[in-house]
């Protein structure tokens, strides 16, 4: 980079790469500025992605920013700990093998019409969120957009839509697939990454929600999540922006009510007047600016803001390539997803709730076969679980982990050399994210779209001129798609136009 | 029906006599002294306390206000100390004006807004020292102090009950305690805070009151307070010191130009419907706000209404002829319903008929002629309707020279 920064990106993960990215390319100088001696955030380093299987970068950011990252679909492979010879399917999309005529069939058109609901929704994902007060032509605009897609639902699938959008996930499985497998796979996409039990209401919009990008299939990147943040960092500095590494910011600087740029914690200031931040909203406002730049009310709302991690992860190194039950290998683009049911599902989620590890822990999982690691993420594990993360604690989750698998891959236990583990408390201490919650807040009906990350702190924009949230806290939320980091950059760049 | 596990046994509840809950006032720190002298019995709620309305005539206590000395217990106020090394900086996030300007030992008159910048309440702010302020106030603001110190370091104690309080107006009201030997009162200007003795007893007084003339504020630990009254009684006879109820001083409090939570405004966290809170410049309290500090709480909102015209304004007016307009309509040519008044009175001292108006945007702002209300009168059970023009005239009605003499004046 040439020159000094005239634009400073919080955060390296793969929103602050995005926003960064779409800023020089349109001619900014960007700096992004990252605590961890890796870029990527939660893509994490080799040694350890925390998100291990990325649902994919919207196509049209991948364009805006010419990236290309070679990806594939990856199938779904759900198995049961209970019944591990005829427990398990294949899922591709709306397509089940393995179950009979009629499971495949329900399934089918279920997730088929799930997935015309979910697109109908879907343009309001890389959009800023309407707003509340004050709506502009553009903003009314782009509500019309999606009211006419919904128009085109037809009568039947908008009053199915209207119907459901906020009852729970556990019904509407209960209702159109019966009991079994099919039903655990919808239960865990729907409430993946959150605090919710498929039976909490709002958990049919969380999985519509998820659908509406890219389907909701993960994809991954040929030579794993590592390739993703390569090319999003290369994309950065091919156009003029830097990264800095060890670079963990301590403040950010205000004068006249304007974002002035930010001081390092070793004590270095760096000046640009517009900063993004994609740490998460709790931290950028309340520790890195400080309650005394924002109202009391604001302050309160944020504080208040639902973000308590559920999901673990582990890693076990494994001596030979996982094989199901039924004696395939798990291959390097399936993902396997342990639970029985969404009942089962339901029971881990009121263990954690109170504060309990589950018993049976419902989770997915996918082989990496160049380091020859099984990668879990293990939902509904409590953030603070009682008497806290002791050894006893972390042997107990591994444990039952371990035995969940062991249901469903043979010879599993055997297999296993070593292993590791961070659970939702330590990875809110090694990213900086308040929870360790997989979206930087909870993703649920009040924390959604013009209210996410909180009331009033919608559209990126914060109160402090200059100021924006571009991480997974903002809208639409996380998982990796850079549409926050996306629409933030945006957001940003029609300000500095005006 | 929910059959009984089988095997437990059946129990009996015992008839069980649960006391009444207590309802209705508490006795305040005064209230012995105040119930022997409330031949009225005449008793109003503040905050829970059985305060005076009034004691033996409205008048003889409003005109011992304007020509003498009065005694009025202002216990039940809210009283908050805020204290810390962020102290200053938790006071000035909360009021709109620069409270870095207020030096220890003084007080001042504040608002605070919501995030909106519509007022939330009025008070006023103590500095007993760098790192220590006290905030009295109508209405609870425990909640909201808690909420504006976050994230600061600060102890913010509800004191209300800590500290009795007694509010000396009156011409004669220095004079008395000057005869109690209270030296400090001669250097002690406006505003100003000191500590004294009456009796044994050691009693903060402020130069501070709603009134509009010379008089102080006594605070006090409740367990002094009889014997600090008792003393002020004893030496007050001389200078016609008069234990008065709240009616007498509401009307000087309409004098002297000041405002009254829930009478004259409404606060932004009472109100539920969207446009009845107001903002500073809607009740003519721009002189309280300042723009040029960094943030406090409401003021982007406020800098956004600063470049706005209010869409209505509380204004000063005076009415023609004698009948008080509490509550009136206003009107523009007789015709067309443009306002309201809130609080009015024949004012005794100043022989004016006066009042407070709400008035919607333009009227008072550009287009001030040719205003009228609307009184109602009852006569002999018979109602007239009254049309009395009125003017907007400047605040305050009533305000005499001896308020800010310093040393005060010796009547
Ligand atoms: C256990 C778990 C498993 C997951 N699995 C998947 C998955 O399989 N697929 C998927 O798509 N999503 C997954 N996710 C979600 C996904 O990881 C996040 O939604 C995504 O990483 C959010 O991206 P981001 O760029 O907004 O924030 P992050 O990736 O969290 O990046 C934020 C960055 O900011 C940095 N930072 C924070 N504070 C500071 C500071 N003060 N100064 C400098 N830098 C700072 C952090 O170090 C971090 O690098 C998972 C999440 C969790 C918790």
């Amino acid at each position: 980079m040439t020159g000094a920064p005239d634009a400073i990106v919080i955060g390296g993960g793969h929103n602050g790469l995005v926003a960064a990215a779409l800023l020089a390319r349109r001619g900014m100088r960007p700096l992004v500025l990252e605590a961890r001696n890796h870029a990527g955030g939660m893509l994490g380093d080799a040694e350890f992605p925390i998100s291990p299987m990325p649902f994919a970068l919207r196509p049209e950011i991948c364009r805006a920013l010419a990236i290309d990252v070679a990806t594939r679909p990856m199938e779904t492979i759900v198995a049961s700990p209970l019944n591990s010879l005829s427990g398990t399917l294949r899922v591709s999309g709306s397509r089940l093998d393995g179950g009979s005529p009629q499971q495949a069939e329900a399934f089918r058109q279920l997730v088929e019409r799930l997935a015309r609901q979910a697109e109908a929704l879907s343009g309001m994902l890389l959009r800023a969120p309407p707003r509340l007060d004050g709506a502009g032509p553009r903003d009314l605009l782009a509500l019309a957009g999606t009211g006419w897609k919904l128009r085109r639902l037809g009568k039947v699938d908008l009053r199915d839509l209207l119907r459901i959008a906020l009852s729970n996930v556990h019904d509407l499985v209960e209702d159109e697939l019966g009991l079994g497998l099919p039903g655990a796979l919808l239960a865990m996409e729907a409430t993946l990454g959150g605090a919710m039990g498929p039976r909490s209401p709002g958990t049919v919009l969380t999985l519509l929600y998820r659908m509406a990008s890219n389907g909701g299939r993960r994809m991954m990147p040929v030579g794993g999540p590592g390739a993703l943040t390569q090319a999003l960092a290369a994309a950065v500095t091919r156009a003029g922006g830097e990264i800095r590494l060890n670079a963990p910011v301590e403040r950010i600087l205000v004068e006249g009510d304007r974002a002035a740029g930010v001081a390092l914690s070793n004590g270095e200031i760096v000046r640009a007047s517009l900063v993004l931040s994609s740490a998460a909203p709790r931290t950028t406002l309340l520790d890195l600016l400080g309650p005394g730049h924002l109202d009391a009310e604001w302050v309160r709302r944020c504080r208040n803001m639902a973000c308590t991690g559920m999901v673990a992860r582990l890693d076990f190194d494994l001596l030979a390539p996982p094989r199901l039950a039924g004696g395939e290998v798990l291959e390097a683009d399936q993902r396997l997803v342990v639970a029985a049911d969404a009942g089962t599902v339901e029971t881990a989620f009121n263990a954690a709730k109170h504060g309990k590890l589950p018993d049976d822990p419902v989770m997915e999982a996918c082989y990496d076969a160049g380091s020859r690691r099984l990668r879990v993420s293990v939902q509904f594990i409590p953030h603070s679980p009682r008497g806290g993360w002791t050894e006893a604690n972390r042997q107990m989750l591994e444990t039952s982990v371990r035995r969940q698998l062991g249901f469903v891959l043979a010879g599993f236990e055997d297999s296993v050399t070593a292993s590791r583990m961070m659970a939702p408390a330590d990875i809110e201490t090694a990213y900086g994210i308040p929870g360790g919650h997989w979206h930087h807040g909870e993703l649920r009906i009040d924390q959604m779209l013009m209210l996410r990350p909180f009331d009033g702190a919608a559209g990126y924009r914060m109160p402090v001129e200059g100021l924006y949230l571009c991480g997974a806290g903002s809208h639409p939320g996380g998982d990796i798609s850079g549409a926050p980091g996306f629409n933030a950059a945006n957001a940003a760049l029609a300000a500095r136009r005006h | 029906m929910v059959k009984p596990t089988q095997g437990a046994p059946r129990r009996r509840i015992a008839p069980q006599v649960i006391p009444q809950v207590i309802t209705g006032l508490e006795p305040g720190p005064f209230h012995a002294r105040i119930a022997a002298l409330n031949h009225q019995h005449a008793w109003t709620n503040w905050m829970g306390f059985a305060s005076p309305a009034v004691l033996d005539s409205v008048e003889f206590e409003y005109f011992a206000i304007r020509n003498q000395t009065t005694l009025f217990d202002i216990s039940p106020m809210c009283k908050y100390a805020i204290e810390g090394p962020d102290a200053e900086r938790v006071v000035n996030r909360l009021v709109t004006r620069d409270i870095g300007r207020l030096s220890p030992g003084r007080v001042t008159y504040a608002i605070w807004c919501d995030e909106d910048g519509q007022v939330i309440d009025d008070g006023t702010i103590f500095r007993l020292a760098d790192d220590c302020f006290r905030l009295c106030c109508q209405e609870p603001q425990l909640a909201w102090l808690s909420d504006i110190a976050w994230g600061f370091d600060v102890t913010i104690r509800d004191v209300s009950r800590e500290i009795a309080a007694l509010s000396l107006q009156g011409p004669t009201s220095a004079a008395l305690l000057r005869s109690l030997g209270v030296k400090a009162i001669e250097a002690l200007k406006p505003f100003g805070i000191a500590s004294i003795r009456i009796g044994e007893c050691e009693v903060d007084v402020s130069r501070t009151g709603f009134t509009g003339d010379l008089g102080y504020e006594l605070w006090m630990r409740p367990p002094d307070a009889a014997r600090v009254w008792d003393r002020l009684m004893a030496a007050g006879d001389n200078w016609g010191l008069r234990a008065i109820g709240y009616q007498a001083v509401e009307m000087a409090r309409i004098e002297a130009g000041f405002l009254l939570p829930k009478i004259d405004f409404l606060s932004a966290r009472s109100a539920l419907r969207t446009n009845r809170p107001s903002t500073p410049f809607e009740l003519g309290l721009d002189a309280m706000v300042d723009l040029a500090k960094p943030h406090f709480n409401g003021r982007r909102a406020l800098l956004r209404l600063a470049g706005e015209r209010p869409a209505r304004k509380l204004f000063a007016v005076e009415i023609e002829r004698d009948k008080p307009a509490a509550n009136a309509l206003v009107y523009h040519r007789r015709k067309r319903e443009v306002g309201m008044i809130t609080s009015a009175l024949w004012s005794p001292t100043c022989k004016r008929n006066i009042a407070y108006a709400w008035l919607d945007a333009p009227f008072g702002q550009t287009g001030t002629d040719d205003l009228w209300v609307e009184i109602y009168l009852q006569r002999e059970i018979r109602w007239e309707r009254r049309m009395a023009r009125c003017r907007i005239v400047d605040k305050p009605f009533f305000v005499h020279q001896r308020r800010r003499q310093t040393p005060p004046a010796n009547m």
